[in-house]
């Protein structure tokens, strides 16, 4: 997304300065800056790891490391972070990352790359105290685990809040945000894109974690975008999620047809309010699942698009191409997922710019604009009536997908 | 004759068995001198029936030398060759008075002497040690089981040799109070003993534990050890403190065969089809381009692999017609030295094909009423080879009277090769359900696999008569085993059936549409695992008389150091996209693209990687007492063990070792009451204990190869310890007939359980537990035996109720709310709650015709535990009919045949009614020959 990125530079810097200075309270300021709490000096990091990363520094992260229980891993806004491919970053205790717009924090693999050979092994969270990112780029995770399955960017298990806003999760190779058991979810104004070979889902949400996944950018990823159930073994908590206003935009192709990817699907006794969602050129788009809480889902106002009527893959010798109509998988035909009255169905939402394409590589880049033209059909058929399954998180918009026009969105 | 050539022989060194035998065989055709024939017949005086294995002597005064025999299995011996004079007729035999006959030959014809023995009851021990009794007839097992301290089941090798099994895990269901734990791929088979899973028994080969070439537990796969190779298999259901205290429901002792007293050699070959191959093909892959090693192993770390570095053929499957099994073994044995060396030598090959069908249905709690439901279907083919070498030999030398080494060496060799075609749908799930019948995810997984498995047991022992009143016996024991699996190969392909229908009804008009197969990647694995143990064992005896009764005092020790290494290397090929970044199609594995996702392979930190220890020092002191009636026999073993594990883990908060040091102290009561020379009663207590398997105390998961679901371990893991309650009323009538009535009670304390982990960190798993409460298993047998002429009548029954309470959650079905944990009390995994086998023998000795019809049934299983209070997994009741039958064609070869599982019968794995597994083997047929000398 090629927008400024010093639109709102004023709201950066106070909250720069809110996050340093609510390290350590202190009434007498002496000579201008506030140390950072146990700064952390050294180039190089492995083994185990505490304190702040600070802003401008470049680290090198050389071994896998680990974040002890009662210990916190905090960033300042701009410090630059190089993993060594195949090393992950372990939290037992807390993540806190914050960036600003104009100077996010960023955690890249040291080739720059996630393809074989190559890429960090993502953030294990699994049994973090807490886990809170904002502004961030996490780039090129995925690298293989100890039994070489691609690992996830950001892999929660534990009933703890999570925190994830206006951050980027760029090109891994499997799920980008893992989410499982319990964990209180706020996931806002992310932009999650081209990830997974030829599996992974955007944004995976299981067992029994509650809370709001609005205004994200999901874009060319490999299987679905927003995937909710509750495990089969756990049967304990319901998995409860209200999704809106996301733009979520070519995905669901590379897993091929055989498993299809899809923008939204609720399976499995979880329940969710799927709202204000903008869907473009997906292989499935909203799949509400037999075995889902089919009585308490609810949804509407989301408006999908095709840019034309069929699309199909074919193999290296152009034999065996399929072509899929694309309308019937607005719904697709294996759920019970039905049209509503308020839906806005093969209506083109007229982005700032699409390249009207289906299906890309893995780590391609977005150069489309997806804030809506002036003439969008988009604006103005929100729902912000609904009853929230989370409340006080954040708000549905009157406008659709992830760029409302009262720039209350994504800021990407 | 016998003795002139043993003398050549004591000089010659040993060159070879065979080229002795064919010299032997040479010799003893050339006939010297005036000579006749003795012949006649050995006859108990009860029955009349013949007995076997009775060493008779003809001495000479004339030359001062003495010719033996042993008697056949009709009871019948010949001296050839001998001339005319004096002689004496002298027998041994355990079990029976001697005898002994002054005699005298003359003429020219064949003499023939009747020889009745009468049968005795004295304790084997006090006897003489090494005397001998042929240890492989029923007689000597009805003897065994009578005469020993403990409660113990014996069969025999001519017991084996008449059944319709080739192996040991086969006999063994056989038994009264076992029954086997197999696998649906059937090519493992462990043994259940009182209802009680592999864990809580071990496995011995000649008294001594052996090593495990499986890479996670424990316990030895008894498919892999020909029953041919045995002596006998001894069964003990109570433990005495001189024994290995690590078996709550019982230990498997296979004895190899000894030397004999005479020259014995003996060929068999078989043949055989299984009737699955009649009916399907056999899925076969090559097995030429394997690698042995992994990429990171053949060039070292760092190395990168590419996708060419990966073989295809043996992702290539096709279907043949299934070669013929076949089975040969020979064995040899003689004395050498004056009778001072004797050695034995028994080979046996099995080159078996077999399959099954064995459709599988992934159940899984419904999210919303957590009743189970089915989630996929899989229909699921198995086509194995199994080829065994077993290797057994066995050397003693008796220095003198007074003392006597024996080495003896144990070599299994197995090789299997499978391939399993798994064909899932999925009915519900995050990939979409079905629709309509028909329609859903459809995943093709093919999987070849191969294992190399060398199990070795070399045992070096010595007994020692000290004095009159010491005696003395050690051993030291080596025990390896190995087992390599290169490139297990797994193929995943996939594809989607859709319905398209042609109205808004889903209960209307539908096609289907389904889309193209697609390449879904491949997972390679190369794991080979290492398991040594070293041995000491020594024991000093104490004998006396008190009122001329044999007193003993017995204290010893056992020292053993086991070292494990398991490695794994895993790669994951995941499939090249085309230039637009789609899935590729697959057509077959020569044109599939794939790129190596994990090029420096999974070695690091691999939760597979792990090395394990269990070092054990165990000492006990026991003592017999003898009085008019009653045998008192008590002691006190203490076992110490220190076992852990070591493991590398990214992160050094996490546990990579583990090392758990215990001391129990096992005490021992059992009580023999002789009512009369031929009726007994048991009483018996006894503590006894279980260790954890070695992967168990692990706490990382391992993605299962068979479910979805993944298994972990549990470092704080406890032993379990049981007390062990037996009474046991046997009779004797004569010869092998018995009668053996008993009951059982056990109390587990600590049991383990494989649980469902159902919150927390790890929600999918697997675990290995405590069960919250202790578990209890009561139980009945009898066993009885009973000749009626020429037919007789075998057979045992087993009731055990198990019952262990394990914390379960519990939805109440009014709200679909998940009200907590509720204690459910179940049976134990593994346990059947009847079980009956039934043998009609017939035989006619006259004619040598042997047939035996086995039947044996199953009750109920609870195989697995659900995690939802109300419903666990049962496998239903099962009948099996086996047939077999041997018949004399000349002096020296009988023809055989075995015919087994001829009703079909198929096992069915249910929930709730729902199917879960249900394994289908069809009969298998095999004929064969013997050939004895």
């Amino acid at each position: 997304m090629k927008k400024n990125l010093f639109s709102i530079p004023a709201l950066a810097i106070a909250l720069a300065t809110t996050v340093v200075s609510c390290k350590k309270d202190s009434t007498t300021t002496s000579t201008g800056n506030i140390p950072a709490s146990h700064p952390i000096t050294s180039d190089t990091i492995s083994g185990f790891v505490k304190g702040t990363l600070l802003s401008g520094k470049t680290y090198y992260i050389t071994g896998d490391v680990t974040v002890k229980p009662g210990d916190t891993l905090s960033a300042q806004s701009g410090a630059n972070v190089v993993v060594s491919d195949g090393h992950q970053v372990l939290v037992q205790g807390t993540l806190y990352l914050v960036g600003t717009q104009s100077n996010p924090v960023v955690f890249n693999s040291k080739s720059g790359k996630s393809d074989t050979l190559n890429g960090w092994d993502g953030f294990i969270c699994d049994s973090a105290q807490s886990v809170n990112i904002q502004w961030t780029k996490i780039i090129n995770a995925g690298g293989p685990d100890a039994s070489g399955s691609p690992t996830k960017s950001i892999e929660v298990k534990a009933p703890i809040p999570v925190t994830i806003t206006d951050s980027w999760i760029v090109n891994g190779q499997d799920d980008q945000l893992a989410l499982q058991n319990g964990a209180k979810l706020t996931i806002l104004r992310n932009t999650i894109q081209s990830s997974g070979s030829n599996d992974g889902e955007a944004i995976n949400i299981k067992s029994g974690c509650t809370g709001v996944v609005a205004y994200n950018v999901i874009y060319n990823q490999a299987g679905s975008g927003i995937k909710m159930e509750t495990s089969t073994t756990a049967g304990i908590a319901q998995t409860k999620i209200d999704v809106f206003n996301n733009t979520i935009v070519s995905i669901g192709w590379r897993r091929g047809l055989a498993e299809p990817g899809r923008a939204i699907s609720v399976d499995k006794n979880a329940v969710a309010n799927i709202y204000n969602n903008i869907f473009a050129n997906n292989y499935q788009d909203l799949e509400v699942f037999t075995g889902a809480d089919t009585i308490n889902t609810k949804y509407g106002n989301n408006l999908f698009f095709a840019s034309q009527a069929t699309f199909g893959t074919a193999d290296t010798s152009g034999s065996g191409k399929v072509n899929i109509t694309l309308a019937s998988n607005f719904y697709p035909g294996d759920g019970v997922g039905k049209k509503q009255a308020s839906d806005l169905v093969g209506v083109d939402p007229l982005f700032v710019s699409f390249d009207n394409q289906f299906l890309h590589p893995n780590g391609y880049a977005n150069n489309n604009n997806f804030n809506l033209s002036a003439s969008s059909p988009a604006k103005g058929k929100g729902n912000t009536t609904f009853t929230l399954l989370n409340a006080g998180i954040a708000t549905p918009n009157t406008d659709l997908g992830a760029y409302p026009t009262d720039g209350s969105g994504n800021k990407h | 004759m016998y003795l002139t050539h043993i003398n050549i022989f004591s000089k010659v060194k040993i060159i070879s068995a065979f080229t002795t035998l064919l010299i032997l065989i040479v010799f003893q055709s050339i006939g010297i001198g005036q000579t006749i024939t003795l012949k006649g017949k050995t006859v108990s005086t009860k029955s009349k029936q013949p007995i076997e294995g009775v060493l008779i002597k003809l001495s000479t005064k004339q030359n001062g030398k003495t010719l033996t025999t042993v008697s056949d299995i009709k009871g019948e011996y010949n001296f050839k060759n001998i001339s005319v004079g004096e002689y004496k007729l002298k027998t041994k035999c355990i079990g029976y008075n001697e005898y002994e006959k002054h005699i005298e030959l003359k003429g020219s014809e064949t003499q023939t002497i009747e020889i009745v023995l009468t049968e005795i009851v004295t304790n084997l021990e006090d006897v003489s040690v090494f005397s001998k009794l042929n240890q492989e007839s029923d007689r000597a097992s009805r003897l065994n089981e009578k005469n020993a301290t403990n409660i113990i089941n014996v069969v025999s090798a001519k017991a084996m040799e008449r059944s319709p099994d080739i192996n040991a895990a086969n006999v063994l269901q056989r038994i009264s109070g076992v029954t086997l734990q197999k696998s649906s791929s059937a090519d493992e088979a462990y043994a259940i003993i009182r209802g009680l899973e592999p864990r809580y028994n071990n496995t011995l080969i000649n008294g001594v534990k052996i090593t495990s070439p499986d890479d996670k537990a424990r316990y030895v796969s008894l498919d892999i050890i020909p029953s041919d190779l045995l002596q006998k298999i001894e069964i003990s259901k109570t433990l005495l403190p001189e024994m290995e205290g690590d078996a709550i429901g019982g230990t498997v002792n296979l004895i190899m065969k000894e030397a004999p007293d005479s020259l014995l050699l003996k060929a068999t070959g078989s043949i055989g089809y299984p009737q699955i191959f009649f009916d399907r093909k056999f899925t076969t892959f090559s097995k030429s381009d394997i690698q042995k090693k992994s990429y990171f192993e053949s060039h070292g770390s760092g190395a990168v692999a590419s996708g060419t570095d990966f073989s295809r053929s043996n992702l290539d499957f096709k279907e043949v017609n299934a070669p013929v099994t076949c089975t040969a073994g020979i064995t040899f044995g003689s004395r050498f030295l004056k009778n001072k060396l004797g050695i034995i030598i028994a080979d046996n090959y099995q080159n078996q094909y077999f399959g099954s069908n064995s459709p599988y249905n992934q159940i899984n709690p419904n999210p919303t009423t957590s009743v189970p439901e089915i989630d996929e279907a899989h229909n699921r083919t198995f086509s194995t080879q199994q080829l065994n070498n077993g290797l057994s030999t066995n050397m003693d030398y008796i220095i003198n009277d007074k003392n006597k080494i024996v080495v003896t060496n144990v070599l299994l060799y197995s090789f299997l090769a499978q391939a399993r075609v798994d064909i899932d749908t999925a009915y519900v799930g995050g990939n979409g359900g079905r629709t309509v019948p028909g329609t859903g995810p459809v995943t093709n997984d093919h999987t070849s696999i191969t294992n190399f498995e060398w199990l070795e047991n070399l045992k070096i022992s010595g007994k020692h008569i000290l004095n009159k009143h010491f005696y003395l016996d050690w051993a030291g024991v080596y025990s390896s085993s190995t087992r390599k699996s290169p490139d297990r190969a797994d193929l995943s392909i996939n594809s989607k059936i859709d319905s398209i229908h042609s109205t808004n009804n889903i209960n209307g008009p539908y096609t289907f549409r389904q889309t193209p197969w697609y390449f879904d990647g491949i997972t390679r694995s190369w794991q080979h695992n290492e398991d040594k143990d070293y041995n000491g064992i020594i024991n000093l005896t104490y004998k006396l008389k008190v009122n001329e009764n044999p007193w003993e005092i017995k204290v010893g020790g056992l020292y053993r150091q086991k070292d494990r290494a398991n490695h794994q290397d895993d790669y994951n090929l995941k499939p090249s996209p085309n230039a637009d970044g789609s899935k590729p199609f697959f057509t077959n594995i020569y044109t599939a693209r794939w790129y190596v996702f994990n090029p420096s392979g999974s070695g690091n930190y691999n939760p597979n990687n792990y090395t394990a220890h269990e070092n054990i020092i165990a000492g006990y002191a026991q003592i017999k007492i003898m009085l008019h009636r009653l045998d008192i026999f008590g002691g006190l073993r203490i076992e110490n063990t220190d076992e852990g594990f070591n493991i590398n883990v990214p992160s050094l908060t996490q546990i990579n070792s583990d090392a758990i040091v215990y001391t129990d102290l096992l005490p021992s009561v059992l009580l023999k009451y002789k009512i009369d020379s031929r009726n007994n009663l048991r009483v018996s207590y006894f503590k006894s204990l279980a260790r954890p398997n070695y992967y168990e105390l692990v706490p990382y998961g391992i993605p299962s190869q068979t479910s979805t679901t993944s298994q972990t371990g549990n470092p704080y893991l406890k032993h379990t310890i049981a007390d062990n309650f037996d009474i046991r009323y046997e009779f004797f009538p004569k010869d092998e007939d018995e009668l053996l009535v008993g009951m059982f009670y056990k109390k587990l304390q600590n049991p383990i359980e494989n649980v469902l982990l159902i919150s927390g960190r790890f929600s999918d798993y697997v675990q290995p537990q405590n069960a919250g409460g202790d578990a209890t298993v009561i139980g009945g047998e009898l066993a009885y035996t009973k000749f009626y002429g020429k037919f007789g009548l075998s057979g045992n029954y087993t009731y055990i109720y198990s019952n262990v309470k394990t914390p379960k959650n519990y939805v109440d079905p009014l709200n679909n709310l998940n009200n907590g944990i509720k204690m459910q009390n179940r049976p134990l995994q593994g346990q059947t709650d009847n079980t009956l086998n039934v043998s009609l023998l017939y035989r006619n000795t006259k004619k040598s015709l042997f047939v035996q019809l086995a039947y044996q049934y199953l009750g109920k299983e609870l195989t697995d535990a659900y995690p939802y209070y109300g419903a666990d997994f049962y496998r239903s009741p099962q009948s099996y009919l086996s047939l077999s039958a041997e018949k004399g064609i000349t002096k020296h070869f009988i023809a055989f045949g075995k015919f087994n599982n001829l009703l079909n019968s198929k096992t069915t794995n249910s929930i709730n009614g729902l199917p879960y597994i249900g394994d289908t083997f069809l009969p298998n047929y095999s004929i064969g020959a013997r050939f004895n000398l």
